[in-house]
């Protein structure tokens, strides 16, 4: 449990110097180090054995949280502590706060990143699905200058992968401003006080002006397969008005649909039974703050 | 190797250290700093390496040196005041707030940053705060109820009503 030898630490002060330090190595010698609450464990243990640690610390331009009449951009390097005490995250961006407060614990808030953990995109962690459940686009930038935007739809590839190239650093996730009568939620169950996600649901909804839902997002943590969207419970819940006779019928859906995995945390059968229980509560809380209560 | 300057409990050290060296380890075993304890082989699930980091808790195995250059670390050597322990110490020694220790220097510096953000805690959200960290003699009430004591004794210093 000690890094391997690193030839190299260098700190730059810009996301092009960032971008430039990174691009004098090959692929997979040299990483970016975010919060490092990720990433040290994997040093520690050897399964990352990176030649130069680019840290990230003192490049004030991934840092902060900004809203620009509704729209929400959050820099890559904004730790959980920051997110969880932002209380302008309600409503449509509840689940950001929702999600940060219990990441880990305290300690772990004050150095953990957003941006860490979407790249890092471990299978029990908060931050991705609820980046995808939100519908977050990532800006990715590169060493020749260039930059793009991805849907999360797009960037979560599967457990511990992305598609952010090693040569791409990511900016910031960001939202444009969400439609009135939106809400999101999310929680997580894990074997004590914000433990790592056994399963985790995160859900987006917006009414229209009936009361009933027009737009559904799902997104499940926890899952062997990496952090996903649940299509089927999205379809049930659009046209409800979150009753909970509807809202059941849609998590049941959900867990019928995905596949569980059994492991010592929890059996197969023991994730479907919470993702209707953590969910159906969940969702509740999101139509509750999308009706504005 | 990279010479780095870090400021722990006020002194400024300039060490050159290998890039790889944990903070835990620069304090421990270049500043004899082992107030800061390793308590689970540096799988940062303990919470006993706890100290500031300009100010705010964080576990130091699960940092390098190197990251700290340039910060002020306090560790649980420079938690006394200049006439001797803080109200937080003196809590945890009037409830017996620990039984064999090992865990009590991580958690004394996670409280003291957390007492610093929430003077006037519940008891739900103390144990919430220590999360982080583990007391395997599972003393875990009579801790509570010395950060609790700290928060009520802080609160009456700060507001010059001593008891």
């Amino acid at each position: 449990m000690y890094p391997s030898v690193i030839e190299e630490y260098l700190r730059p002060g810009s996301v092009s110097e960032a971008l430039a330090a990174i691009a004098r190595y090959d692929e997979g010698e040299a990483m970016f180090l975010a919060g490092g609450q990720s990433a040290m464990q994997a040093m520690k243990s050897r399964m990352l054995r990176p030649q130069c640690v680019v840290d990230l610390q003192d490049v004030a331009e991934l840092r902060g949280i900004a809203r620009d009449d509704g729209a929400l951009r959050i820099g890559a390097m904004t730790r959980y502590v920051d997110i969880a005490s932002e209380t302008t995250l309600d409503g449509a961006f509840g689940a950001l706060r929702d999600a940060a407060a219990h990441v880990g614990d305290r300690q772990v808030r004050n150095r953990g990143t957003i941006g860490g953990s979407v790249c890092w995109n471990y299978v029990a962690s908060c931050m991705p699905a609820v980046v995808l459940g939100l519908g977050g686009t990532l800006e990715l930038a590169a060493a020749d200058g260039s930059t793009r935007r991805l849907e999360a739809d797009d960037f979560f590839l599967g457990p511990l992968e992305t598609a952010r190239r090693e040569d791409e650093i990511l900016l910031a996730v960001s939202w444009p401003a969400p439609a009135a009568r939106s809400g999101s939620a999310y929680k997580k169950w894990g074997l004590v006080r914000d433990a790592l996600p056994v399963v985790g649901v995160c859900v987006t909804v917006t009414l229209g002006s009936d009361g009933n839902c027009t737009q559904a997002r799902v997104a499940l943590s926890g899952l062997a397969g990496g952090c996903q969207r649940a299509p089927a419970g999205e379809d049930l819940l659009r046209g409800c008005n979150g009753d909970a006779d509807a809202i059941e019928r849609a998590m049941a859906a959900i867990a019928d649909s995905v596949e569980t995995h059994s492991d010592m945390s929890a059996d197969a059968d023991y994730r479907r039974q919470l993702i209707r229980s953590i969910g159906g509560e969940v969702a509740a809380t999101a139509f509750a703050r999308a009706r504005g209560g | 190797m990279k010479t780095i300057t870090v400021t722990v409990n006020g002194t400024s050290y300039e060490e050159s250290v290998p890039e790889r060296m944990l903070l835990v380890d620069f304090l421990r075993d270049r500043l004899a700093l082992t107030g800061t304890h390793v308590g689970c082989t540096y799988e940062g699930v303990c919470g006993a390496c706890t100290v500031h980091l300009d100010g705010e808790a964080v576990k130091s195995c699960m940092m390098l040196a190197v990251q700290a250059d340039g910060h002020a670390v306090t560790t649980v050597e420079g938690l006394a005041g200049a006439d001797g322990p803080g109200p937080l110490q003196r809590a945890f020694s009037n409830s017996h707030g620990l039984q064999c220790g090992f865990c009590t220097p991580g958690i004394l510096m996670n409280m003291s940053d957390f007492l610093a953000r929430h003077p006037d805690p519940s008891d739900e959200e103390i144990r919430s705060g220590l999360v982080g960290n583990l007391c395997r003699c599972t003393g875990y009430v009579h801790i509570v109820r010395a950060v609790r004591e700290a928060a009520r004794e802080m609160r009456e210093g700060a507001s010059g009503v001593q008891a």
